[in-house]
């Protein structure tokens, strides 16, 4: 099985500005990954490039293989719900799934149709009339309804009330662990991916600046706890941040080591505490490597 | 794409085949109204004698049915709506709505989103604009014969296969701005001044060299009223320009045949009495063959009329073909 998502140095510029640049990375098979990083870091744009709506400027992404601009027939294998979720708002919602049926050759009408009823969906409703968790589901049903390999969902969330949210949410995990497909969904609200999601990808300001299984991620950061020291250095781990009261210093860390030195306590973090201690250092970045080393080491290190 | 199409565009072709049944229903009601006066007021039977005057029965039977010529004006704009409401949205109301988001990645490629959406407006066009271009063209019949002018603007750009051209090139026009501007509105206000500008552009400086002009001279007669015609009959051809010219060619009148005035009594003293007195007709014959006036005309001839629809029609089919190759371009490589 080919890798969903795989760049390497993917970038884009519109005008003078860069909406993402040298961005490589790759989300793995059967992974439900989530984009996250404030408005503006680049994850509509790697979602657009991801299925073809926009080319790259330089470097080359593969989506299941095949490069998606070049090889529009990818697409039969890829089900994308857009942001603000477009639908036509005069199609009823019936027709909508018509189209689905109409412009795909894998669609399954009976998933789809069921889908669409066990959300209480009127199928005869116009689609300019549903409520923005009905809209969602409409779309993500129109996604499904393709079976694809791989789901790209950009912002999904962000129009939902949080009931309509966890609902949503709920019925994407429920799709996903199904048919056992990929899934890459943005988005800006942390907290409700933790709950879904088992890959991070950190977009800030145009980079990729964290990359990697959240399990795996989460083992290897701490936040550490102790007197107040001025020494921002603890043997064996990367400091991300410090914060530091008249007391007490407090340390976001990255590593794998034991923590020999007693005055530190170690706390597990949550998947909002990292993404939130990244993007308040921009300079900072956790990518697959050895561990330990920016992303700045890296590029200085020789070949 | 085929159900797609027809459900996106279903409530336009509706419109567009309700406003062509009003029209034949306007057009068919008139017409017997008009084709009962035509022939109950011997108009038809003596255009049918070439050489008889039939000036006053025209001039009346223009003066009843001068209420329908708004009608032609209508027939102008008839192929630009079909660019501003079926051209200017195909691809603006997409982009515009954020629906080429959905429609652009379902499994159809855009090349085959595109030619099959065009095609099926281009096609529906096509039909709507034939029906259409058929029903004018018998519809001014009458007016064309009274006039003797088909190579007329007002009659020429609303009859044959011109309308049909225009309507094509309307369509691929509105559908190209929308691809760029991306917005319904601005497109359609774009759309409207580009083929206004097109269509007089090449009205005024493309269509009188569609092929090369004829030029003949006559000499001049004097006829009743002072004043004086040349030439033969040019009925029905397009003339585009004629002066009047003496012996050695130098131009005495820029018009055909010459107005009396006192020019002519300067030229021809001795033969004209002076003003305030008018010459006889025998005396204007002496002057003019004295002077050797002759009516030079540099016309299009009337059988080159369909030849003339021919190569208009050509050039606009070949305008909407390149505008919409290019929306076709964009849309595959330049959009989103």
């Amino acid at each position: 099985m080919n890798t969903p998502i795989e760049t390497t140095g993917l970038s884009k510029r519109y005008g003078r500005n860069w909406a993402l640049r040298d961005c490589s990375l790759s989300v793995p098979a059967g992974k439900i990954a989530a984009l996250v990083g404030p408005n503006g870091a680049g994850k509509t744009t790697l979602l657009h490039l991801a299925v073809g709506l926009l080319d790259p400027t330089a470097g080359e992404i593969r989506t299941l293989g095949e490069s998606p601009r070049e090889n529009a027939q990818v697409l039969a294998r890829i089900g994308f719900v857009a942001q603000d979720v477009p639908l036509y708002s005069g199609f009823k919602v019936k027709e909508m799934l018509e189209l689905g049926r109409h412009l795909n050759p894998t669609w399954d009408q009976e998933l789809a149709l069921d889908r669409v009823r066990r959300h209480d969906i009127d199928l005869d409703q116009r689609a300019g009339t549903l409520s923005g968790g009905q809209r969602a589901q409409v779309a993500l049903t129109l996604a499904i309804g393709k079976r694809p390999e791989l789901l790209l969902l950009d912002e999904p969330l962000a129009s939902l009330d949080p009931l309509a949210r966890r609902e949503f949410l709920g019925s994407l995990m429920e799709a996903a662990s199904e048919s056992e497909i990929t899934v890459l969904l943005s988005s800006h609200l942390v907290t409700d991916m933790e709950r879904v999601c088992d890959y991070l990808i950190v977009l800030s300001s145009a980079r990729v600046q964290v990359l990697g299984g959240v399990e795996e991620l989460l083992a290897t950061h701490r936040v550490l706890t102790g007197p107040r020291t001025d020494r921002d250095h603890v043997p064996g781990w990367e400091v991300i941040s410090s914060s530091h009261t008249e007391r007490q210093s407090t340390l976001f860390v990255r590593g794998a080591a034991h923590i020999l030195d007693p005055a530190w306590t170690a706390h597990e973090v949550t998947l909002e505490d990292l993404v939130l201690a990244y993007l308040a250092q921009p300079t900072a970045s956790a990518l697959p490597g050895p561990l330990g080393s920016t992303r700045r080491d890296r590029m200085e290190a020789p070949a | 794409m085929i159900w797609l199409t027809w459900r996106q565009h279903r409530q336009q072709a509706l419109a567009g085949a309700i406003g062509l049944g009003l029209l034949a229903l306007v057009l068919f009601v008139t017409h017997v109204g008009m084709a009962g006066t035509f022939n109950s007021t011997g108009l038809a039977s003596c255009l049918s004698n070439p050489g008889r005057d039939c000036g006053a029965l025209a001039e009346t039977f223009d003066q009843h049915y001068r209420g329908l010529q708004f009608l032609a004006a209508l027939f102008l704009v008839i192929p630009l709506l079909v660019g501003l409401f079926w051209g200017a949205p195909f691809v603006a109301r997409e982009l515009e709505q954020g629906t080429y988001r959905l429609v652009w990645t379902q499994s159809v490629t855009r090349r085959r989103w595109f030619s099959t959406k065009f095609a099926a407006v281009a096609g529906a066009a096509l039909l709507g604009a034939t029906a259409y271009a058929a029903l004018v063209t018998w519809w001014t019949q009458m007016f064309v014969r009274i006039h003797a002018s088909r190579f007329n603007p007002g009659f020429f750009d609303i009859r044959g296969m011109v309308p049909v051209a225009y309507i094509l090139f309307a369509l691929a026009l509105g559908v190209l701005i929308g691809t760029l501007v991306r917005r319904t509105l601005p497109a359609m206000g774009l759309t409207l001044a580009a083929f206004v500008g097109v269509r007089v552009l090449v009205n005024i400086f493309a269509r009188p060299h569609y092929m090369a002009a004829k030029i003949t001279s006559f000499p001049v007669v004097p006829k009743g009223g002072g004043i004086l015609v040349g030439g033969p009959d040019l009925a029905n051809g397009w003339i585009l320009n004629q002066v009047t010219v003496d012996r050695f060619g130098h131009l005495a009148y820029s018009g055909g045949g010459i107005s009396f005035s006192p020019m002519l009594t300067s030229h021809c003293s001795g033969l004209i009495p002076p003003p305030p007195a008018l010459p006889t007709p025998a005396q204007l014959s002496q002057c003019i063959s004295h002077l050797g006036l002759r009516t030079v005309t540099t016309y299009q001839p009337a059988g080159r009329f369909w030849a003339f629809q021919g190569i208009e029609s050509t050039i606009y089919v070949a305008l909407a073909a390149a505008l919409f190759l290019t929306a076709g371009w964009f849309v595959r490589r330049r959009i989103a």
